[in-house]
């Protein structure tokens, strides 16, 4: 057979790559049909999603747990045998007992914010193949969600809705790299950009050139107007390092991420944010180092020294 | 045309497309993971001859941008693979050497995925998309490499024999 395409080949590729490109074209140009059938797309999977979800879940994070393995072997070794007996009583209820902490704090973060929120499970994580970071939750506009509200879990910010279906939404996470918000240093009114990175760390730059941010400060989100896309007062991360490049226009710092974003099962809409800015109130508590007793012994020497022990010369 | 083929071609690819999409996304990977679809509809387009692997590459390319996990606009997907489709089969095509010995359709795929990710980078920021730091890319690049070179060797058998059934049903009909 003879190397390369004929005409008729040659005429199906270009036939091919015109169609692609008209397709992008169509798409960017906001064309309904094309987001119809994106949209059609993810309403046949939810519920197949659903059922993967429930199928998985025993397994589901066997793959990351198999990454820190190496971390504390010999810790491990000590307690393989005890975990061993407890794994076989938990196996059923993990998965269930993870999601209900999740939840427990979301709901604990949304009760204290005086947020209206909407608890849902996250049924699919977006494959970062196309360089994006998302997750399918599987609440859609059936429970009151649209696009561009704020969800969040018991760390604090999680990301945004981005496209509403029926019975679910696709979540664009904070670590995104096309993610942006404005967040306020907690405890002072230095306000900045923080950017996603595709990673959990993301990067912020301040909008005032005088103002100086520090290792340890914690941001939290500022607010959108109307509460969307995002509500006030949600901590978002905590400075790692800052850049003081001498000759930069402003400073810029990089950012920890509260929510760990492979092990998110359960997550929370806000639907409605709260009628006053909660500040600072929001931000988790510093972890109180337990106070250790100490014993202090007093002795206090005789008035007259004791008899050298006889036989001593 | 081939209708048997063709269906049954498709069919093949809504199934692993769906198990993608319903299964594989559950799984939290580490590094993020592979995409199974991807790597099957480059294996499907290794076997076959540039004209198939153009139109494999276009399917699958299309049916990835459909996916609620890709944040680009639909078509970008699509304009990758019929190229890194077209070129692959292109690459094995008159040399059997190539195309009927494991490692090298292996090292063909796992390239194959890492070109269409970067031809996708590319594109991306062509159209003025946020694609991530370059650190998050390179990461991201060498770990989908080296989770391709893990799943080709065993989706290899299986993606061979569903093609040499499909085809001797062509040659039947």
């Amino acid at each position: 057979m003879a190397r390369g395409g004929d005409n008729r080949g040659r005429l199906l590729l270009i036939i091919l790559v015109i169609t692609s490109l008209f397709l992008i074209t169509l798409d960017l140009r906001g064309v309904s049909v094309i987001g119809g059938l994106k949209t059609g797309t993810q309403s046949a999977l939810s519920p197949i999603q659903n059922v993967g979800s429930i199928v998985l879940s025993p397994v589901r994070n066997f793959f990351s747990d198999i990454i820190h393995l190496g971390r504390t072997r010999s810790e491990m070794e000590a307690l393989r045998e005890e975990n061993g007996k407890l794994l076989t009583q938990l196996r059923e209820r993990r998965s269930i007992d993870a999601q209900l902490e999740q939840l427990r704090g979301a709901l604990d973060l949304a009760g204290k914010a005086e947020f209206k929120v909407v608890n849902a499970r996250v049924i699919s994580q977006g494959a970062t193949t196309s360089f994006t970071q998302t997750i399918t939750i599987d609440a859609g506009s059936d429970n009151g969600i649209r696009p561009n509200m704020t969800v969040i879990n018991s760390y604090g910010l999680i990301g945004v809705v981005k496209t509403v279906y029926p019975s679910s939404a696709l979540i664009s996470l904070t670590s995104d790299p096309s993610f942006r918000i404005g967040v306020r240093v907690a405890g002072s009114q230095q306000i900045g950009i923080l950017s996603g990175q595709g990673t959990r760390k993301g990067v912020l730059q301040l909008l005032d050139n005088q103002s100086t941010i520090k290792v340890g400060d914690i941001l939290v989100a500022r607010g959108s107007v109307n509460n969307r896309p995002f509500v006030p007062g949600v901590p978002v991360g905590e400075v790692t390092s800052v850049d003081n490049a001498a000759g930069a226009v402003t400073q810029t710092a990089d950012v920890r991420f509260f929510a760990n974003f492979s092990a998110i099962s359960v997550v929370s809409v806000v639907l409605k944010g709260p009628d006053v800015d909660p500040r600072d109130s929001l931000i988790p508590a510093k972890p109180v180092p337990t106070p250790v007793p100490t014993v202090t012994v007093f002795v206090t020497p005789s008035q007259s020294p004791s008899p050298s022990p006889a036989g001593s010369d | 045309m081939p209708t048997r083929k063709i269906s049954l071609s498709a069919l093949l690819f809504l199934l692993v497309y769906v198990v993608q999409e319903a299964l594989v996304t559950q799984l939290h990977i580490a590094g993020g993971g592979f995409s199974l679809f991807l790597i099957f509809a480059l294996l499907w387009a290794a076997l076959s001859t540039p004209d198939i692997g153009a139109l494999t590459g276009f399917v699958a390319g299309f049916l990835i941008d459909l996916s609620q996990s890709t944040n680009g606009a639909v078509g970008q997907w699509t304009f990758v693979l019929i190229l890194v489709g077209f070129g692959i089969s292109y690459l094995g095509l008159g040399y059997e050497n190539v195309r009927m010995n494991p490692f090298t359709i292996t090292l063909l795929v796992t390239s194959s995925v890492v070109v269409a990710r970067i031809l996708y980078v590319l594109l991306s920021l062509l159209l003025g998309e946020k694609v991530g730091s370059f650190t998050s890319i390179i990461t991201s690049l060498l770990i989908g490499a080296l989770w391709s070179a893990a799943i080709v060797p065993i989706l290899m058998p299986l993606v061979a024999r569903a093609y040499d059934v499909i085809d001797d049903s062509r040659h039947r009909l």
